[in-house]
C-alpha cells in the first residue's frame, strides 16, 4: 500500500465502524500487528483507521523514580512509563507510530469533547511526529453510517486547540493536587505505622468528602421528634375512605388523644375543591440525568448505567452519551427516527401516534453542550441478544425521546374538606384526566390513582374509625451515588464523564462505604486533616471557580498558564504544613485506617454479651479461623463459633430468615452459599436430627 | 483529655467535637419531648436510645448520660 490516510480513534469499536462507514463497499478489512487491530478502507484514497485505548498519554513527574512532594514539574508522556498497569500501551503506540510514517493525511475521529480532544492530540503530537497542527477533525454525535460519511466528507479542517487546551489543563491541575495531596497523606500514614496504605484526594474529592461528611455528622447526632398523626376511616356509598386531620402534625400526646375522642359519630362535607393540573412532557436525557433515572427505576449504578450507554453508543443505537444537554436539534431527523423505531411492534403505535402529528417539537430542557445534543435513538435497532442492562438502558432512552414529543399530561385532584365537631379532615383523590406524554414512558410512570365517588357540599358522612398514629421525625437521609451525582451537577464539580469515577474512588479508598453512603472514620480523619491544613481544597466555592476558570480556557478568555501558577501557589504552603504535622497526621489517619479496618470486618453484634462485636478472627496458633467476640481480648466474653475452613468468607450483611442472627457469604469451588454461624438456628434442626 | 465515650481528643475537656455536636443536640430537642409527651429527663434519655431513627452518636450520649444518672442516683442513696 502506498501514502494512505490515517485516521486515530478513541476505541477499537468506533475504528471499525468509521472503516466500514467510509469503505466505497462497506467492506472494509481488519488486521492486526502485536494484537492491536487497525482497519483498512478503500474509497478515493486508501484509509487506515487505526483506534487508542482512551488515554494512551499521561502528566507524569519530569524526574521518574522520585516519589517525594512537593513536585510540581510535569511532563506529558505515554502512559506506560507512568502506570505499571498500562505495559500493553507500548505495542499500542509502537504500531500507532509505524503507521503514522506511511501517511500523507491524518484524521482525529476521537470523540468530540475534552477528554477525546486530548487523547486525539498527544497521539497526533507524541506518537505521529507533530502531525497536531496538519490534522483534520471528524466530529458526530452517532455511529451510524450517514454521520461518520458526513463527518469525514466535511471534517474540520483543524483539530479544536482552545478545547484541547482545556482538557490539558484539566489533567494538569488534578495532577498537582492529586499527587501532591495524595503523597502528603499517604507518606504521612507510612511514615508513622510503617505500612503503606494509598490514601488520596483531589480537587473534586475532597469537597465531595464534605458534603458526605456534613450530612453524616447530621444523621449521626440526629434526635427524631415524636409528632402524631390522626386517620379517619369514612364510609361513603358504601366504600370505606382514609382521610387525614386537616393541621397534620400534632404536637402533643395530650391533644391528639383529646381530638380522637371528639371525632366520634357524623360529619359532613364542608368544601369540594377540584384543580385540574398539567405535568410538561419530560426533557431528553443528558448522562447525569440518564444515570439517575437508571439508578432509580433499576437500581443500576452509575458506571453500570455508563457502561451500558457505551455499549449501544458503540454499536450505533443511541447517540453520545456522554453529553450534559437537553435538547435535540431537527437536524438529527425525527421523523426518520421515529420511522425506523416504529417497525417494531413495542412502539409501532406510540410512533405512528406521533408520526401522525403535523409538526415535531421536543419538549427541551435549558442545558446545552457545544459538542452533542441530548441522548437519542439512532433509529437503528438492536441485535437479540442485547444484555438485560443495555436492553433495559435502551428502552428508557427510546421512551423518553418518544415522550419529549408528546403532549402534556393533565390530572385532577379532589379534596374535601369534611368537619366533626368542629375539627376539619381531608380526604383527596387523583387521577388522569389526560395521559399525554406518559402513555410513551408508561412501564415506568409513578402515577397512583385515587379515585373518590361525586362528593357535595353537606353531605353526610359516618366516621367507622378514628386511628390516632405515633410518628417521628425522620433523619435527612444519606446520601446515595445517584443523589451524590445530582449534587454534584447541582453546584457544578467534576466533568460529565469524571464523576461517576470520583465518587467510585471514594468507595475504593474506604471512605465511605454501603449503598447509602455511610462516611468511615478514615473518611472522617481524612477530611479533618485536609480542614486544618488545606480548607482551600475542600471548598466547594474554590473547586466550582476552578471548573469556570477551565471552560473559559476553551473559549479563550482565559489562560492555562495563569491558572497552573495559581494551583502551585495555593499548594506550597499547604504541602509545607503538611510535612511539618507529618507525625501527627500519620498517627490519626494511621488509627483511622485500623479502625475502619475493624470496623469492615464487624459481623453484628455479640449474642452472648450484648456489648461486643463479633469478627471472623484468625488464630495465629493454629491458623484456623472462627467467630470471636471482641471482649475476648478484654476477657469479658468468650463467645466462639466455628466456620467452614475453605473457600473464601465475606460478610454480607444479611440477617438469617430463621433466627434473625447475621450472616455470612461462603464461596467454595465456584459456589456461593449464605451461612448461618448459629448453631441453635432453627433451620439446621432437620440436619441436626439427620445426625442422631 | 479523651472523650469518655469515644476516646478521641476533647474540646474543653469535655466530649470530643462529635459527641459534643451531638450532646447539644440531645439537650436542645428535651424540652420538645417534655412538652409533648410530658416525660423526665431520664424518661427521655432511655426513649431516645431505644428509638431507631436516632443518631448512633446521639444514642451513645445518650447511654452515657443515662449511665452517669445511674451513677449520681447510686450515690445518693
Amino acid at each position: 500500500m502506498g501514502k494512505y490516510t490515517l485516521i486515530i480513534t478513541e476505541k477499537p469499536d468506533t475504528a471499525r465502524r468509521i472503516a466500514s462507514a467510509l469503505d466505497q463497499d462497506q467492506n472494509e478489512k481488519g488486521t492486526n500487528e502485536k494484537g492491536v487491530p487497525y482497519y483498512l478502507a478503500r474509497r478515493d484514497t486508501d484509509i487506515v483507521v487505526v483506534p487508542a485505548l482512551g488515554h494512551l498519554y499521561t502528566v507524569s513527574a519530569e524526574k521518574k523514580g522520585s516519589s517525594s512532594y512537593p513536585v510540581f514539574n510535569y511532563k506529558w508522556v505515554p502512559r506506560f512509563v507512568a502506570e505499571r498497569r498500562a505495559r500493553h500501551v507500548r505495542k499500542w503506540l509502537d504500531v500507532i507510530m509505524k503507521l503514522s510514517k506511511n501517511a500523507d493525511r491524518f484524521v482525529d475521529a476521537c470523540d468530540y469533547d475534552m477528554e477525546g480532544s486530548v487523547i486525539g492530540y498527544c497521539i497526533l503530537k507524541y506518537a505521529c511526529g507533530g502531525m497536531e497542527k496538519a490534522s483534520r477533525r471528524m466530529k458526530f454525535s452517532t455511529l451510524a453510517e450517514e454521520e461518520l460519511e458526513k463527518a469525514y466528507v466535511e471534517s474540520l479542517p483543524h483539530l479544536d486547540f482552545a478545547l484541547i487546551e482545556a482538557g490539558k489543563t484539566r489533567h494538569e491541575v488534578d495532577w498537582l493536587y492529586g499527587i501532591n495531596l495524595s503523597r502528603a497523606l499517604t507518606f504521612a500514614a507510612k511514615n508513622w505505622s510503617g505500612k503503606y496504605r494509598t490514601l488520596s484526594t483531589g480537587r473534586v474529592q475532597g469537597p465531595l468528602l464534605k458534603f458526605l461528611v456534613s450530612r453524616e455528622n447530621t444523621a449521626r447526632s440526629f434526635v427524631p421528634t415524636p409528632y402524631w398523626q390522626i386517620k379517619a376511616k369514612l364510609q361513603m356509598n358504601g366504600q370505606i375512605f382514609t382521610a387525614e386531620f386537616a393541621n397534620q402534625a400534632i404536637e402533643t400526646w395530650k391533644e391528639a388523644y383529646t381530638l380522637s375522642t371528639e371525632c366520634k359519630g357524623r360529619g359532613q362535607i364542608e368544601k369540594v375543591t377540584v384543580k385540574r393540573f398539567q405535568q410538561p412532557a419530560p426533557v431528553p436525557f443528558d448522562l447525569g440525568a440518564l444515570q439517575v433515572e437508571a439508578y432509580s427505576l433499576f437500581g443500576y449504578d452509575l458506571k453500570k448505567t455508563l457502561d451500558a450507554a457505551q455499549g449501544l453508543y458503540l454499536d450505533a443505537l443511541i447517540s453520545y452519551p456522554r453529553t450534559s444537554s437537553q435538547k435535540l436539534p431537527p437536524r438529527i431527523g425525527f421523523k426518520s427516527i421515529l420511522k425506523s423505531l416504529g417497525s417494531t411492534i413495542e412502539y409501532k403505535g406510540l410512533t405512528a401516534h406521533l408520526l401522525a402529528k403535523t409538526v415535531l417539537k421536543p419538549h427541551e430542557g435549558s442545558r446545552e453542550d457545544p459538542a452533542h445534543p441530548a441522548i437519542y435513538p439512532t433509529g437503528k435497532l438492536p441485535r437479540p441478544f442485547l444484555n438485560k442492562s443495555e436492553r433495559n438502558i435502551w428502552d428508557i432512552i427510546v421512551r423518553r425521546f418518544m415522550a419529549a414529543f408528546g403532549e402534556p399530561a393533565i390530572g385532577q385532584s379532589t379534596k374535601a374538606d369534611i368537619t366533626i365537631n368542629g375539627n376539619v379532615f381531608c380526604l383527596r383523590g387523583r387521577q388522569t384526566i389526560q395521559q399525554g406524554w406518559q402513555q410513551f414512558y408508561a412501564p415506568y410512570v409513578n402515577s397512583e390513582e385515587t379515585l373518590l365517588p361525586p362528593l357535595n357540599k353537606g353531605q353526610p358522612v359516618d366516621f367507622k374509625k378514628v386511628i390516632v398514629e405515633d410518628r417521628f421525625t425522620r433523619p435527612p437521609p444519606r446520601y446515595n451515588p445517584s443523589s451524590l451525582l445530582q449534587k454534584m451537577e447541582e453546584v457544578g464539580i467534576g466533568t460529565k464523564a469524571t464523576r461517576a469515577d470520583s465518587i467510585q474512588t471514594l468507595y475504593k479508598r474506604r471512605y465511605v462505604r454501603n449503598e447509602r453512603m455511610t462516611v468511615t472514620d478514615l473518611g472522617f480523619e481524612v477530611l479533618e486533616v485536609l480542614k486544618s491544613h488545606c480548607q482551600q481544597v475542600v471548598s466547594v466555592e474554590m473547586t466550582k471557580e476552578l471548573e469556570d476558570r477551565i471552560n473559559r480556557i476553551g473559549q479563550n478568555s482565559e489562560k492555562r498558564e495563569d491558572i497552573l501558577a495559581d494551583a502551585i501557589r495555593i499548594l506550597k504552603p499547604v504541602l509545607k504544613e503538611l510535612k511539618q504535622k507529618e507525625l501527627r497526621i500519620g498517627e490519626r489517619l494511621s488509627n483511622a485506617f485500623e479502625k475502619t479496618r475493624l470496623e469492615e470486618s464487624v459481623i453484628g453484634a455479640c449474642p452472648s454479651c450484648k456489648t461486643g462485636k463479633l469478627l471472623v478472627i484468625y488464630s495465629r496458633k493454629t491458623g484456623k479461623r472462627f467467630v470471636g467476640c471482641t471482649n475476648y481480648f478484654t476477657g469479658l466474653c468468650k463467645t466462639s463459633f466455628a466456620l467452614p475452613q475453605r473457600g473464601t468468607i465475606r460478610l454480607n450483611g444479611g440477617k438469617c430468615s430463621a433466627c434473625g442472627w447475621p450472616t455470612l457469604q461462603v464461596r467454595m469451588r465456584g459456589k456461593t452459599c449464605v451461612l448461618c454461624f448459629n448453631p441453635d438456628c432453627a433451620s439446621k434442626e432437620g440436619k441436626r436430627r439427620d445426625q442422631n | 483529655m479523651k472523650c469518655p465515650i469515644c476516646g478521641r481528643e476533647t474540646i474543653d475537656g469535655g466530649y470530643c467535637k462529635f459527641h459534643e455536636g451531638a450532646r447539644q443536640v440531645v439537650i436542645r430537642k428535651y424540652e420538645k419531648w417534655r412538652k409533648a409527651m410530658g416525660i423526665s429527663w431520664k424518661e427521655y434519655l432511655s426513649k431516645i436510645a431505644k428509638n431507631p431513627l436516632t443518631g448512633e452518636w446521639a444514642k451513645e450520649v445518650a447511654l452515657y448520660l443515662l449511665e452517669e444518672e445511674n451513677k449520681k442516683n447510686v450515690k445518693n442513696g
